[in-house]
């Protein structure tokens, strides 16, 4: 397998019409890295993928491929492995002929079609299943089967847009994790776009958030969760409580306290900066979620739950304790 | 142009077998021609055989088409000759010379037959057959509607006929344009104009196309039909309820063969008029799928009985010397006419008309003289005309239809204050006939 | 960008050797018969006073305003009639919707003169069906009269577009869809209304747009029927009549044009926005429901008094061709073959000219309707809608104006051995190719759209370029559609006249229509000629079951629901 290649994103603006779909996103993904476009519907993700894939076209910046500038390079001179949210497989085609095709486009001899033809369907599980045409295959063969068409070419990039949104819940877990299996033993790079923060969470080295076309932050999964850059971003990954000035904390103007309902704990109310009256009490199992009314806010607070430990009940006044070093103070 | 109809037979035959000779070598000669199948295929087997060594390329197109397709193609003209009933077409084809002039040697021609001269006076074309006009309808359909049976025009203007009759338009058909120029040129432009109008109001259709009114009345759709004589033959031929009338005064209308400018087989064009105008021709004419008459007078002496004769029988002879110049001269003028009071006004040319039979059956039982004034002022009106005889015929009406620098109004123009005429006065004429209505009831 | 640029090189040529066919072919014999209607009168200046003149004539407005009213009735009541058909053949389990949908198709495929009298003589003012009406009841119905008789005829012979192209439309509806509205409670005639109905709208759109198109620009039907009053018919009047150089026969030419081009516009103005294109359809997805019996009962007899409504022409032509004489009785007086043996002896070169000609045009029709479909929906060429509204307003050119223009382009263009261009029957071929055009392009179009843009984009991600992918994943895709599109096209050359009677030059290169003209100008012919039409109405069917039958193959063949 060919020596894994890093990808660039410099300067780029892309829009259709009016809509402003990209705004100046710059990016590096590593060689050999599992990288994840994590956001909300419409947030550009899928478009940045494509602009990658050479189908979308950008009207400022650069896509780089191993350094190299791929604007002049049609989609299919990219050698940039695509796999579709609808896997796009080919109805008239059986599935040997689906993960032949890259092949026989680029004129191999066809013992070796052949051959990467068996290795891939070999590498996702579907050898007895050469014959089938994909009206005849269940979701998550149909699935693996766009996988090994697209890993069959031996792509510089593998490209994988919201691959699991078609499958159920059961079947994505294994699923992803056969993905990032096969992303080890390619040591492919790839790019992964969902809306899941789990599943971006569970398989990828690294992860952009974005939000309306921008890209909002770039890090691994836990310097998100963890030193998120922004309120989007704190928010969108896991739950956080976000509180303004005048609650009994003082917060900088411009600014707003963040914090995880893991990090806080109930207090006795007398000498708590933050308290108020619980509204809702839920059992997670590991721990007890409670609502705090400080204010007008909902504070959330994730108490560890031990059998035999006090609780409290909807209704009480409590009081919120935070670990200073837990506080994060982020621009409004 | 004089011909001695005296000169023998064998000389004609002599001389046409002379001409076979001559052309042995005539090949493909093509004709445009709007004729049948029936009346080609008899007729291209005669001058084949008359003719050794040629051929008849026949090409059928209706006469528009012919004549469009003569036009279009004139830059590289493949066609020797045009073959068709109807003499204006001749006339158009002459006017932007697409014809070449051929003086036929055949002799024993008749000059005229009926009223209508059967060659062009310039030679340009000839008249090789004739056929007259008349008045076919459906036994079926009359006896199941108990309608009465034709003898004369006028006739079709009376109440009975209302809705049953069928013609097809002038400006569409060359016959239908003779038959009212014929009318127009006997009983003078308004009383002509008059009579038209009264037998339209009768009509139940006017078609595009010559073929549409006898088809109508053989499948029985209409009771009644203005047809050229063969159309109503061949369909008795056929074995149609059909009968047909000549009138008294009919128009006979020649049919017409003329060599196209530039033919690429001049020769073979010439053979075969001579041979159309030769004994064998028109006898060839006499068969049942052509019936045509033929306009060498002895060829009648072969004919079966009964076969109308014009030289002899009196109906066909024709009152009038018809006047070939004026009805060129106001052909535009007439065709459009017709087309923008009657043809585009036909409801409500029939609403006054319809009212005015109602008026004529309320007076017969109980006269009313003021009723009876007023439905003959309402006659007036629908009989009124928007331009007289000689405006027809004028400079500036001609010009406005041909593009000329005298007209003093468009071609559109005229035909909207023509057809705004006509619906005008056929609306008053409608109200006074409602007047007198219940004036006689 | 540059890339485009690059990209796009190949797209580019194919655009413009489509652009050259449509130039030569159409738009230049087209204009240089229509420009008259830009000069004046004699003096050959450029003007518009001709169409100041059209909206000043009451006529011509009069004829305007029935012409558009005749085509949206005609719409109305040509829905009526495939409505109930393509639901039914296509989302319920119903024996025989094959041979429905085939011989839904056969309107089309009208012989011309002898259809109308056909019609006439079983739905005239003295057809079968009044004279048994006059006898039993003492009434007529006027089926034939006026507008609402051309209303009648053109919904009858024009609703097999709506009826194709909607089915075609349903059929591609994934089964939920349906079952999604009936779980939540709708059903029976709402349900179609809301769910397969506006699903299967584009479909409906093309079909219902070609309809409006084609009866306001037919000629045939309306005089046929002696209604003249409508706009076609005035323009083909005023161009064939002899003697009188009138531009606005010319000027009519070019309303129709536009009202033609207008409606294509609308109709994708319409459907922007509304591409359903499925993806993939699921397994099994495409189970057709079950009807009850009753409903069965229902159904079969709706089916079955349509058919024999929209069929009723074809049996009045097969009555005719085996009647001695037929007049004003409802049936005719005797029978007899006489007519399949004179037609069978000299009209076997018409049949053979007819195949080859209907063949090679809906070939060059769905090689360049393909092609238009591909270059408008899948590229970003500037002005390649262009490509598309050129080949549109051919439904729109009267038949005798291309004709005309024909002959005015190639006629004096010479062959080495002096023939001129026009003379050859490649020419005829070229012209039925251009009038038919608009039935392939719209087949294709539907076609193209069915089929889901990631499916090209997989392959180009896999290397494969645009004219690869094409050949690989698009034409076997769309084979279905095209196949339609060529049987449209073939099916209605087969019996196409106008521009034909303009360019036959022998009788040795005529085609059928030619020889139908022939034998409809005698009375004795007119047995024939319905005998001649039997036989061509046949030839077509059964090539349309060929193909269908081709295309149910490949498509199985493929793995493709049908």
């Amino acid at each position: 397998m060919s020596k894994a290649v890093g990808i660039e994103i410099a300067g780029v603006n892309l829009s259709y019409g009016a809509t402003h779909v990209l705004k100046d996103v710059d990016l590096a993904v590593r060689p050999g890295e599992f990288f994840a476009f994590l956001g909300p519907s419409g947030c550009g993700k899928t478009t940045l993928l494509r602009l990658i894939a050479g189908f979308a076209q950008a009207q400022t910046g650069q896509v780089l491929l191993d350094g190299r500038d791929v604007a002049p390079l049609p989609p299919w001179k990219r050698d940039v492995g695509m796999v579709f949210q609808s896997y796009a497989l080919w109805p008239h085609m059986t599935v040997a002929k689906n993960v032949a095709f890259g092949l026989e486009e680029r004129r191999l001899p066809r013992a070796e079609i052949d051959r990467r033809v068996a290795q891939a369907l070999d590498l996702v599980g579907l050898a007895d299943l050469a014959g089938r045409r994909p009206a005849q295959l269940s979701g998550g063969q149909q699935q693996r089967v766009a996988v090994a068409r697209t890993i069959a070419i031996e792509p510089k990039v593998l490209l994988l847009d919201e691959p699991l949104s078609n499958l159920d819940a059961k079947m994505r877990v294994g699923v992803r994790r056969e993905l990032r299996a096969l992303q080890q033993r390619l040591g492919l790079t790839t790019i992964f776009v969902t809306h899941d923060q789990e599943e971006a969470n569970t398989i990828c080295d690294r992860i952009a958030v974005m939000d309306a076309g921008t890209i909002r932050q770039v890090g691994t999964p836990m310097e998100l969760y963890e030193k998120p850059a922004n309120l989007f971003v704190a928010s969108f990954l896991g739950s956080a409580n976000i509180l303004g000035d005048g609650h009994g904390i003082s917060v900088p103007a411009g600014k707003r306290l963040v914090f995880r309902p893991q990090h806080a704990s109930l207090s006795p109310v007398d000498g708590a900066a933050l308290r108020g009256p619980v509204t809702h009490r839920e059992f997670l199992g590991a721990a007890v979620r409670y609502s705090v009314r400080v204010g007008d806010n909902e504070i959330l607070v994730e108490a560890p739950f031990q059998s035999g430990g006090e609780l409290r009940a909807v209704g009480d006044r409590v009081g919120v304790a935070l670990p200073p070093e837990r506080m994060l103070y982020l621009p409004a | 142009m004089v011909r001695l109809s005296a000169l023998a037979t064998g000389f004609t035959l002599g001389l046409i077998f002379a001409a076979g000779a001559a052309f042995a070598q005539t090949g493909k000669v093509t004709v445009v021609t709007s004729f049948s199948k029936d009346v080609t295929d008899p007729l291209k087997k005669a001058f084949e055989k008359a003719v050794p060594g040629a051929t008849l390329e026949v090409q059928n197109r209706n006469t528009n088409a012919g004549v469009k397709f003569l036009e279009e193609t004139r830059g590289n003209n493949q066609v020797d000759l045009f073959w068709a009933s109807a003499p204006d077409a001749f006339e158009v084809l002459k006017g932007k010379k697409l014809l070449s002039p051929y003086k036929p040697k055949a002799t024993g021609i008749a000059e005229k037959v009926g009223s209508y001269p059967v060659n062009d006076k310039d030679g340009f074309y000839s008249g090789f057959a004739a056929s007259g006009y008349g008045i076919m309808w459906n036994e079926r359909y009359v006896k199941a509607n108990k309608l009465p049976t034709p003898k004369e025009w006028q006739d079709l203007a009376a109440a009975p006929y209302f809705d049953h009759v069928s013609i097809s338009a002038p400006s569409r058909s060359g016959t239908t344009h003779l038959t009212i120029e014929t009318i127009l040129q006997g009983e003078g432009w308004d009383k002509g104009w008059r009579t038209i109008k009264e037998i339209s109001g009768n009509l139940r259709q006017v078609t595009d196309r010559s073929f549409g009114v006898p088809e109508a009345v053989n499948s029985g759709q209409v009771g009644y039909g203005i047809v050229i004589d063969f159309f109503a033959f061949s369909s008795q031929g056929a074995g149609f309820p059909v009968k047909f009338v000549y009138p008294t005064v009919t128009t006979l209308v020649p049919a017409n063969v003329g060599i196209v400018a530039n033919a690429p087989n001049k020769a073979g064009a010439e053979a075969f008029i001579e041979f159309l105008l030769s004994p064998t021709g028109q006898e060839a004419l006499l068969e049942p799928t052509i019936r045509r008459l033929p306009v060498r007078p002895e060829t009648y002496a072969k004919a079966p009985a009964d076969y109308p004769n014009p030289f002899k029988d009196k109906n066909l002879q024709g009152l009038l010397t018809f006047n070939a110049e004026l009805s060129e001269s106001r052909s535009a003028a007439v065709d459009t006419l017709y087309d923008q009071l009657i043809t585009f006004q036909l409801e409500p040319l029939k609403a006054a008309t319809r009212a005015l039979h109602e008026v004529d059956a309320a007076l017969a039982k109980k006269d009313n003289p003021r009723a009876r004034a007023l439905a003959k002022e309402a006659r007036d009106l629908i009989a009124s005309m928007p331009i007289t005889a000689a405006q027809a015929a004028s400079p500036e009406i001609r010009a406005a239809f041909s593009g000329g620098k005298e007209k003093s109004a468009r071609q559109a123009e005229l035909e909207q204050q023509w057809a705004a005429f006509a619906k005008e006065k056929y609306a008053a004429a409608k109200a006074k006939a409602d007047e007198a209505l219940k004036l006689a009831r | 960008m540059a890339l485009a640029g690059t990209r796009s090189i190949g797209q580019a040529a194919l655009a413009l050797a489509i652009a050259l066919f449509l130039s030569v072919f159409l738009v230049m014999p087209v204009a240089t018969v229509i420009y008259v209607a830009f000069t004046e009168k004699g003096g050959g200046a450029l003007t518009l006073v001709n169409f100041q003149d059209f909206a000043r004539t009451d006529l011509f407005v009069r004829s305007f305003w029935n012409s558009i009213y005749v085509s949206a009735m005609t719409v109305v009541w040509a829905s009526a009639l495939a409505l109930p058909l393509a639901y039914l053949t296509t989302r319920f389990e119903f024996r025989g919707a094959m041979l429905v949908q085939t011989l839904g198709f056969l309107p089309l495929v009208m012989p011309p003169f002898v259809g109308a009298v056909a019609m006439q003589l079983l739905f005239g003012r003295n057809g079968s069906v009044n004279l048994l009406l006059d006898e039993w009841f003492d009434f007529k119905i006027g089926f034939m009269e006026g507008l609402n008789g051309v209303i009648f005829l053109q919904a009858i012979h024009y609703f097999p577009f709506i009826l194709v192209n909607l089915s075609a439309a349903l059929r591609n509806i994934d089964r939920s869809m349906e079952e999604a509205a009936q779980n939540l409670g709708s059903h029976g005639l709402r349900l179609f209304r809301r769910i397969a109905l506006p699903l299967a709208l584009p479909g409906y759109i093309a079909g219902a747009s070609l309809v409006f198109v084609k009866v306001f620009d037919d000629v045939a039907t309306p005089l046929l029927l002696n209604v003249k009053e409508m706009l076609a018919p005035q323009a083909y009047l005023r161009i064939t009549s002899i003697g009188i150089d009138d531009p606005m026969g010319y000027v009519i030419s070019v309303v129709l044009i536009g009202v033609a081009v207008a409606t294509m516009w609308a109709s994708a103005l319409v459907l922007k926005g509304k591409d359903y294109a499925t993806t993939q359809r699921g397994g099994g997805g495409l189970a057709r429901r079950k009807l009850k019996p009753r409903e069965s009962f229902l159904a079969y007899a709706v089916v079955i008094l349509i058919l024999a409504l929209v069929l009723a022409p074809h049996v009045g032509l097969l009555l005719l061709s085996f009647a001695t004489v037929w007049s004003f009785s409802p049936l005719p007086d005797g029978y007899t073959l006489a007519h399949y043996a004179r037609v069978l002896g000299d009209s076997s070169i018409y049949i053979k000219n007819t195949l080859l000609y209907s063949s090679l045009a809906a070939g060059i029709d769905v090689a360049i309707g393909g092609a238009i479909a591909y270059l408008v929906l899948r590229t970003k060429l500037p002005g390649r809608q262009w490509l598309d509204w050129a080949a549109s307003t051919a439904l729109a050119v009267p038949g005798v104006v291309l004709g005309i223009g024909y002959l005015r382009a190639f006629y004096g263009v010479k062959m080495p051995d002096g023939t001129p261009l026009a003379a050859l029957w490649i020419v005829i071929v070229l012209a039925i190719a251009i009038r038919r055009l608009p039935y392939a392009l719209r087949a294709a179009y539907a076609a193209l759209q069915q089929i889901s843009v990631s499916l090209e984009e997989a392959a180009e991600n896999l290397g494969a370029t645009k004219a690869r992918t094409v050949r690989r994943i698009v034409i076997p895709l769309m084979t279905g559609g095209l196949l339609a599109g060529f049987v449209t096209s073939f099916a209605t050359a087969a019996v196409e006249l106008s521009a034909v009677l303009m360019l036959v030059q022998s009788n040795s290169d005529a085609p059928l229509a030619y020889g139908l003209y022939v034998l409809m100008q005698t009375p004795a012919g007119r047995g024939a000629g319905a005998a001649l039409g039997v036989i061509a109405v046949v030839i077509v069917a059964i090539c349309m079951g060929l193909a269908q039958l081709a295309a149910d193959r490949s498509q199985r063949a493929r793995g493709l629901d049908i």
